[in-house]
């Protein structure tokens, strides 16, 4: 299982992948809400790591990011001419900017 | 608001408009959450989405219509603060805008000019009275007589003669092949009367009863089915019988059969008839008059652009005739220049005549009801029969052709109005006196075209006021008076006036 640990700390993460990280910003009312306290939402690969969205967003948007929450959204059970089947999960991550930071969400990168 | 006047010129104000930056985000942000009320946006419930997400995803729109909104309403107050009646739309030119900025525009506005009092009761006028002659009436009468000609199959055998109602069979064939459309039996055809194809019922003259007879013609090359235009064909053709036209007498019994009482009613049915068809025309010649008094008795400015819109609207017409080389002969010999400077009067004229009307209909509280406007409609359903639903769903649902409607009524209405101030005299003519007296004033008009409109001018032109968008808010009240070339039949003049009639003033 060694091999397989997600690194911790801060790290290195090449420009592509950072790119993939930042899917996209979530705009709903409740990310609406919590950009009241300097936080960003983003929908991330349900493979990424803490580290790396910091990595990514602070490469990205040239901003000091300073503490991240993930959640992952189980993907709704839904039946299809009787089979069952998934959706997709979904991994968000909140990040929380310094004060004085800011993303525009609606430019893009 | 901040208003600057920067002309003050004849007819024409220019005014500097300027509007704060505060202002207008004020009534984009106002805008803004009347909208949000209702839209949708994924991630938010509805009313739920906040200022600045809306701003985002509406910004754009709802700036442009803010912006138009606040130029609207400013330049109506302008208009109302500075107390000035536009003539048409005020021009409206924005000079800067940026988000964050003062809103500034340029208004130009022209003013429709102040008509005095018209002194209609001084205006005098000659009503012709026609009273049509009994040759007329007789010849009317003959006329009828010929619509409902009876026949009756000949006795003694006798070749066809023209004029003769003949029942043939025929079948058609272009190459030997037989035509769709081309075959019928027991059909009954008039020689002489050219419903076939030109060249078939003559080739008919002669033919005998019983015998087959090939008819040899060429379909006309715009004839209306495409297949057979232009090509020629053999027509197998059979005269069953020959019918000759009966005289029928005139007398009380064929008034009867007319649905009249005797025959002296039927004469004065048809002489009310022949009246009134000169009453149209002397009506015309006398609005035609009275145009004239006006537009001599009045000159004032009038507003540039209207008087632009409308001379515009006559080149239009001119460049068409010129394409179309159908030009009056003596247009043709003038110049370009010439022709706009002659062009350009008469529609300054005309706009010159739309505003005195339209001031006489307002200040005299002239309207048109919508009970004379069905009237209207009705007149319009019953010159199409077999549509007349149609024609009146056509205008139930564009108000825009009722209101074009609306235009001549006015109009009537307006001189209707004028003729009973005015001091009319009346005169007895017979109808040959009144041609002749319309020749002659035609003559005289073309004499003296270069200085004063020729009647036939008018003509020319006349057909375009009748296209003018009917939504358009400009009294611009076109000409009236058909001015047709003048000898023409009565019969002939009715659609023609009708149509000339039709103005494009609004009410």
């Amino acid at each position: 299982m060694s091999s397989n640990r997600k690194p911790r700390g801060r790290i290195e993460v090449s420009a592509e992948r950072m790119y993939e990280l930042v899917r996209s910003p979530v705009i709903t009312e409740k990310a609406t809400m919590v950009s009241e306290h300097n936080q960003v939402v983003f929908r991330v690969p349900v493979d990424a790591t803490k580290p790396e969205i910091r990595a990514a967003v602070e490469g990205l948007f040239k901003v000091k990011v300073v503490g991240i929450n993930t959640l992952v959204q189980k993907g709704k059970t839904k039946r299809w001419k009787g089979q069952p089947g998934r959706r997709i999960d979904v991994k968000k991550a909140v990040v929380r900017l310094a004060d004085g930071d800011s993303i525009d969400i609606t430019t893009g990168v | 608001m901040d208003v600057v006047e920067t002309k003050n010129e004849g007819l024409v104000r220019d005014y500097k408009v300027t509007v704060a930056a505060d202002d207008i985000e004020k009534r984009v942000d106002e805008r803004l959450a009347e909208v949000g009320k209702t839209v949708r946006i994924p991630g938010f419930r509805p009313g739920k989405v906040p200022l600045k997400v809306l701003k985002q995803r509406f910004g754009g729109s709802v700036m442009g219509e803010v912006l138009e909104a606040t130029v609207q309403d400013t330049s109506r107050d302008v208009m109302t603060d500075h107390g000035l009646r536009p003539a048409g739309q005020p021009k409206i030119e924005i000079v800067s805008f940026d988000e964050g900025k003062d809103l500034e525009f340029d208004l130009s506005i022209e003013i429709l000019p102040e008509i005095g009092d018209l002194g209609l009761a001084g205006i005098e006028l000659e009503r012709i009275k026609v009273v049509p002659t009994d040759a007329e009436i007789d010849d009317a009468i003959a006329r009828i007589v010929q619509q409902n000609r009876e026949t009756k199959a000949i006795e003694t055998p006798r070749p066809v003669e023209k004029g003769d109602v003949v029942v043939i069979d025929f079948e058609g064939k272009i190459d030997d092949i037989a035509f769709e459309g081309g075959a019928g039996t027991g059909i009954r055809l008039e020689v002489g009367s050219d419903q076939f194809i030109p060249g078939f019922e003559d080739q008919l003259v002669g033919a005998e009863i019983g015998k087959q007879l090939d008819v040899k013609v060429s379909f006309p090359d715009d004839y209306n089915v495409d297949d057979l235009a232009g090509k020629e064909a053999v027509f197998d053709c059979t005269v069953q019988e020959i019918h000759e036209g009966v005289d029928v007498a005139v007398d009380d019994e064929f008034a009867k059969s007319l649905g009249m009482e005797d025959l002296g009613t039927l004469k004065v049915a048809v002489s009310e008839q022949l009246g009134q068809e000169y009453n149209r025309l002397t009506r015309e010649r006398t609005k035609r008059q009275l145009l004239d008094k006006l537009a001599e008795g009045h000159d004032f400015d009038v507003p540039p652009r209207m008087a632009d819109d409308e001379f515009d609207q006559i080149w239009k017409q001119i460049e068409q005739a010129k394409e179309q080389d159908q030009l009056d002969e003596e247009d043709k010999s003038k110049s370009d220049d010439e022709l706009q400077s002659t062009y350009r009067e008469i529609a300054a004229r005309r706009v010159r005549l739309g505003l005195i009307l339209s001031h006489v209909g307002e200040s005299n509280e002239l309207t048109v009801s919508q009970e004379e406007v069905n009237r209207a409609i009705m007149e319009q359903a019953r010159q199409m029969p077999g549509q007349e639903q149609m024609v009146i769903d056509f205008y139930r649902d564009n108000p825009q052709a009722s209101a074009s409607l609306q235009a001549p009524i006015f109009e009537d209405k307006v001189v209707d109005f004028i003729l009973e101030l005015a001091t009319v005299t009346e005169r007895e003519m017979s109808p040959e006196e009144l041609n002749k007296e319309i020749e002659a004033e035609t003559a005289a008009a073309d004499a003296k075209s270069s200085d004063k409109k020729p009647a036939k001018k008018k003509a020319a032109a006349k057909k375009a006021p009748a296209k003018k968008d009917a939504a358009d808010k400009k009294p611009a009240a076109k000409k009236a008076a058909a001015k047709k070339p003048a000898a023409k039949k009565p019969a002939a003049k009715k659609p023609a006036a009708k149509k000339d009639d039709a103005k494009g003033k609004d009410a």
